[in-house]
């Protein structure tokens, strides 16, 4: 049977212009999915989307090139990631004026 | 089976050997099998998230990791690949911890058992002793619903304080006092109590104990813990980290009036709290939880 987890990586988060939510190590996974989930989401803009990044050391980070849109209404989105080593982040930047409330979920599968 | 034909079982399996549990293992988790349980920590609410207690609402979670550092690579564990980390956010007064739930079936004597270690997050070449504030261990008990008077719910807490505002203490402590107990939401249902807050925290009696560091931040040594506590009279038996043995026959657990629905309750904690603006990270090797044979 393969090993799984859901991580919740922030829970009723404020996100208002740049943000990160918390690095998690993920070296056991192979597959990932991030789940944005908005409980509150005031002036974001369609198109706008988290960066996905990835990590050797948890301290250094680079854009693996997967993007997760930002919910623009109260909803939820998500991406698959897979080869990503052994850490994972997501970051990226609201436009001024807008913010979100979230739950980011992580569900990682061996 | 005889005790001698116990400890030679124990002894002869490497993954118990470097323990001594009490008769009945309840459970044993060396994380190369995933998290065995062990999850995050979360305040109390009703309707809303908003309506946890402020100092609830960014407990860490805890993950699996396989220590790898920037420098010297993958460090693994003491038996294995994966630890029980836990990462707090880069501020001071950030907790994460790990939790395990279960509930008793006997009332006597648990010891819980574990190989940890912590280290700051490394963002900077220095020594960083002092970047972890300190890390933990406490049960959350309840009495069984058979008990007739003065019911409790228990929650012997002890962290080793490591550094505070910047300067090393390197000290057990324990906590005895009560923290203000609120009402969440407006079912009069649910209530909660933030009991890791900093106040109340007192020096175990000849607490100090300066513990293998190692020379930089990436370098993990891994450290004994033992704490045992006794379910029927509800007070410590012992207490001890690598060669030294605490004395905790003088001191109290925090006691509250027992609440509705946690009757029997058996869970372990271990948390971490970060001194700076750094992550603070604690790492289990492996827990193991045992308890005395029931008749």
């Amino acid at each position: 049977m393969r090993q799984s987890a859901t991580a919740t990586v922030e829970l009723n988060t404020e996100w208002r212009g740049k943000f990160t939510a918390e690095p998690f190590e993920v070296a056991w996974a192979s597959e990932a999915i991030y789940f944005i989930r908005a409980l509150e989401s005031e002036g974001v803009p369609g198109g706008v989307n988290a960066r996905v990044q990835i990590s050797p050391d948890g301290t250094h980070w680079c854009d693996e090139g997967t993007h997760v849109p930002l919910p623009a209404a109260p909803g939820i989105t998500y991406a698959r990631i897979t080869h990503f080593g052994g850490w994972l982040r997501l970051v990226g930047e609201l436009p001024n004026g807008a913010h979100l409330k979230v739950i980011v979920h992580l569900v990682l599968k061996s | 089976m005889t005790n001698d034909m116990r400890q030679a079982l124990l002894h002869s399996d490497p993954r118990l050997s470097r323990f001594n549990p009490l008769e009945r293992i309840l459970f044993y988790d060396d994380f190369n099998q995933g998290m065995q349980g062990w999850t995050a920590l979360i305040g109390n609410y009703e309707d809303s998230l908003d309506s946890m207690l402020p100092e609830y609402r960014d407990i860490r979670p805890p993950m699996l990791s396989n220590l790898s550092m920037w420098d010297s690579g993958t460090v693994g564990t003491l038996t294995g690949n994966y630890a029980l980390k836990l990462a707090t956010r880069p501020r001071p007064g950030s907790i994460s911890v790990g939790i395990k739930r279960m509930t008793f079936r006997h009332a006597g004597p648990i010891r819980l058992e574990a190989f940890f270690t912590f280290k700051p997050e490394v963002t900077e070449l220095r020594l960083a002793e002092t970047d972890v504030r300190a890390v933990g261990v406490l049960f959350d008990l309840q009495v069984s619903d058979r008990t007739v008077e003065n019911p409790l719910r228990i929650m012997p807490h002890i962290r080793y304080l490591n550094a505070l505002d910047g300067k090393a203490v390197e000290r057990w402590q324990y906590k005895s006092e009560r923290m203000s107990m609120y009402d969440i939401g407006g079912s009069g249902k649910t209530r909660s109590h933030f009991h890791l807050a900093p106040e109340g925290w007192v020096d175990l009696p000849g607490g100090d104990q300066r513990l293998c560091y190692n020379e930089i931040a990436t370098k993990h040594n891994w450290y004994y813990l033992r704490l045992d506590f006794d379910l029927k009279t509800m007070s410590y038996l012992g207490f001890r980290c690598n060669d030294c043995v605490h004395d905790v026959s003088e001191i109290e657990p925090m006691q509250i009036p027992a609440m509705p629905n946690l009757w029997c309750m058996l869970n372990s904690f271990f948390w971490v709290e970060s001194d700076c603006d750094s992550r603070a990270f604690l790492y289990l090797d492996s827990v193991l939880l045992s308890a005395e044979m029931e008749e």
